[in-house]
């Protein structure tokens, strides 16, 4: 038959040489086109963080996998993609896994982590620095779990752990029927950003009474952080503070409306970016407006610099400061005030003041009036946690959860949370004392538990709920949001309603000697072949050889059945 | 899953042919070219049974999941067009009953392993990923070879002159058979909710009983004048 095809090829060669063409081309292209394959599963991958900070590097450096999926009861660990539930998460397992040299990491997170066990998620939160802080040069992963990857990973799980404990005739067995995976991510290496800039939003209202009044400065970061940027929505941190701080924005501008109650202080209120990475946005608007311009409100008189961090929940206030206020002072005075605020109207608020020196060999400053405290401008910090070193500040599992909206559902979620309650009191609390000093409502007499925020003025609790849903609905790592961001351009527009004056301002890492650097590929689709063995392969082949050997042997004695058949019929025949 | 694999599907599913071809004595006729015509005539009549399907069968809207069972009947009786093909086929070839047959289903079956076979195996069995279906895919085309010649022969004792009254009701069964087999397989499917390797088993075995009451009308035909 060969002889034939070859003739039947020569004709074709002979006949015309556009023919060739037409058969040869196609037959090259199809030979060497590129795969399209289909995968078993296709899922999003959150990359952990990857960014320089004052020159030290952290997270993971990589972002390509192409490896086995694995789970942590096989043996052999190296190169190949180790899949973690978060349940079964321990940081033992983790390094144990990186010093096996394995090729990838991908932590599991159930759809609701609310419904986890608090121990559970504490456990994780804690160990979140610890993870960035690690040199991990193999990429780690954090998924959603949903029901195939779950069907992946037990699946996975039962070859993995029978893997060491099997005879031959068993292992060879496995392979026939067991279901390797393959997980191949898309995207490239991940590159440092260059040109990022961190934008930070301004706006202020004035005060009556001409020149050189005093300024309060009210301060909120607006970016969240955890251990994978894509996953961290920071609804306590600081998404309280923000949304504090608007409402405050809105209820003094209409008592500044008015000119009975337009009182003497300019008040600046100021969203800054960048805070989580050591508050860059507050530390180059301190620059620019104390030693680049001539006239800035900052230069001038600074009553105090109020910072709102992590307010959302708790019943407790702290205030933070660097050093303790001196009598007479506006600072003083506002902490006189706080006090008197929360003894008369919340008794059930235990508030205290914390004291913590400027540390400047430290990584990282504390909170983020350290900043205004370098520059020599008086500043605290108002937050319900007592120690800046708790690990709900920069924790993924900082959310606002479903199952909180539903009024009465039962208990709270564990994990770190926003409570609306408690977060109206807190900002009530602020706009009384702030008011208090403002209005100077003490010297003139007022009783402590006069209210001001009542009716037509009151904190609406609405207003807050609506802005930390609207901010937690979206990651704000720093790495995420540029200046054409809906966030950033949202944000401006709610300060544009009250406040004059709105500017931006941008951060960019100097060139030569970067404060910060922030890497990309963040967010990747994984995808996951299922594969067999090659011992498979060959099984496979043995197979379809014996089987083709039967046919070949029942082809040729075809003869044999169709004798058979004919005598059989034959007697028929002859019978008729 | 890797070329290998592929190999592994190609060799499952060409050797039976190739087999077929060198053991039925087909090479000694120099049958190839031959096959090569019959298969054109493959590709000619899908072309038009996919015209008429598009043309006259218009798209089924209904609810997902019902079987739309007088719908794939008219689709499935378009199938006849194959016969009609075979028989043109085997009308143009001279020859013993044996040798047109074998030429005409050959030529058939080797065409509709390369049309709808060999495409999906390259693109897919080459991937990263592993599917049964590849396997199966290859098993299928062993038993289209033998439905192929099946219905050819069918086709030619239908044909014949010289077929006993008594024969003619068998044989007209036979080609019915032979043309709604699909359709009974997947009524099948749909009504017993088969698994793939359970649809492959019973394929396997409707075809070997149809071959087989083939096989005894023929063998009955043809040594009893």
């Amino acid at each position: 038959m060969f002889e034939e095809a070859s003739e039947v090829f020569d004709n074709m060669f002979k006949s015309s040489f556009p023919l060739t063409f037409i058969v040869f081309i196609p037959a090259v292209l199809i030979l060497v086109s590129p795969l399209p394959a289909e995968a078993a599963h296709e899922f999003t991958v959150y990359r952990m963080q990857q960014y320089d900070l004052q020159g030290q590097p952290y997270g993971t450096r990589n972002s390509i996998l192409n490896t086995e999926a694995r789970t942590m009861e096989a043996d052999v660990l190296s190169r190949r993609c180790v899949l973690m539930r978060l349940a079964d998460f321990s940081f033992d397992k983790y390094q144990k896994a990186l010093r096996q040299s394995a090729g990838a990491v991908v932590i599991m997170l159930p759809k609701n982590m609310s419904a986890m066990p608090q121990d559970v998620l504490q456990q994780f939160m804690e160990l979140e620095p610890d993870m960035l802080t690690t040199e991990t040069i193999v990429p780690v992963y954090f998924a959603i779990e949903d029901d195939e990857l779950l069907s992946i990973y037990t699946q996975t799980l039962t070859s993995s752990s029978s893997q060491g404990s099997l005879s031959a005739a068993e292992v060879l067995l496995h392979t026939a029927t067991a279901n390797g995976f393959q997980m191949v991510t898309s995207g490239a290496q991940s590159k440092a950003m260059g040109d990022w800039a961190i934008t930070s939003l301004e706006g202020r209202l004035t005060g009556v009474g001409g020149e050189d009044l005093p300024t309060i400065v009210l301060v909120a970061h607006y970016d969240s952080f955890g251990v994978a940027p894509w996953l961290s929505y920071g609804a306590d941190s600081n998404a309280s503070g923000v949304s504090m701080l608007l409402e405050l924005a809105r209820l003094f501008s209409k008592l500044y409306t008015y000119k009975r109650t337009h009182a003497a202080y300019n008040l600046l209120f100021f969203v800054s970016g960048g805070g989580k990475f050591n508050y860059q946005g507050t530390k180059r608007w301190l620059e620019d407006n104390l030693d680049h311009t001539d006239a800035s409100l900052l230069q001038d008189n600074v009553a105090f610099v109020m910072c709102l961090d992590t307010v959302g929940n708790g019943d407790s206030l702290h205030l933070h400061v660097s050093k303790p206020p001196k009598e007479g002072t506006p600072q003083s005075s506002l902490l006189k005030e706080l006090e008197m605020v929360i003894s008369s109207q919340y008794p059930e608020v235990k508030f205290s003041m914390v004291h913590k020196k400027i540390n400047l060999a430290d990584d990282m400053l504390a909170w983020e009036h350290e900043r205004f405290g370098i520059r020599r401008l008086p500043a605290f910090t108002l937050s319900h946690l007592p120690s800046h070193r708790s690990v709900q500040r920069s924790s993924i599992m900082d959310v606002r959860s479903v199952s909180f909206s539903r009024h009465g559902a039962g208990e709270p979620p564990s994990g770190p949370h926003v409570d609306v309650k408690r977060l109206g009191r807190n900002t009530k609390v602020v706009a009384e004392a702030l008011a208090r000093v403002i209005y100077n409502l003490t010297e003139k007499g007022a009783p402590g538990d006069l209210q001001i925020f009542t009716e037509q003025m009151q904190v609406q609790e609405e207003q807050l709920s609506a802005v930390v849903e609207w901010l937690t609905a979206q990651p704000r790592a720093a790495q995420l949001v540029d200046k054409d961001s809906s966030v950033v351009s949202t944000l401006e527009y709610h300060l544009g309603r009250h406040l004059k004056d709105v500017k931006r301002h941008y951060v960019k890492a100097d060139k030569r000697d970067p404060e910060f650097v922030f890497y990309d590929q963040l967010k990747q689709t994984m995808n996951a072949y299922r594969v067999k063995p090659a011992i498979f392969d060959l099984l496979l082949a043995v197979c379809i050889a014996t089987y083709l050997g039967l046919m070949y042997l029942a082809i040729q004695n075809f003869g044999v059945l169709y004798g058979i058949v004919r005598r059989l019929t034959q007697p028929k025949a002859k019978a008729h | 899953m890797t070329l290998f694999h592929f190999g592994n599907c190609f060799a499952l599913a060409y050797f039976p042919y190739f087999i077929t071809y060198k053991c039925s004595g087909l090479s000694e006729y120099n049958a190839f070219w031959r096959c090569v015509q019959a298969g054109a005539t493959y590709l000619f009549v899908q072309l038009c049974k996919m015209l008429f399907l598009a043309t006259f069968f218009p798209t089924w809207e209904g609810g997902a999941g019902v079987y739309d069972f007088v719908g794939e009947f008219m689709k499935a009786t378009v199938d006849l067009a194959d016969l009609l093909g075979l028989h043109l086929v085997m009308s143009r070839n001279a020859g013993k009953g044996e040798y047109k047959i074998m030429v005409a289903a050959m030529g058939w079956a080797t065409a509709e392993l390369v049309m709808s076979r060999c495409l999906p195996l390259w693109v897919g069995a080459r991937g990263i990923e592993f599917d049964w279906k590849y396997i199966q895919m290859s098993f299928d085309s062993n038993i289209s070879l033998a439905h192929y010649i099946t219905m050819a022969a069918a086709v030619w004792m239908f044909t014949r002159y010289d077929l006993p009254k008594s024969f003619r009701l068998p044989v007209t069964v036979l080609v019915a058979l032979c043309v709604y087999k699909a359709f009974l397989m997947e009524l099948f499917v749909h009504v017993f909710l088969l698994g793939s390797w359970t649809v492959l088993l019973v394929k396997a075995v409707l075809t070997g009983a149809i071959s087989l009451a083939s096989l005894f009308l023929f063998v009955n035909l043809v040594h009893s004048s």
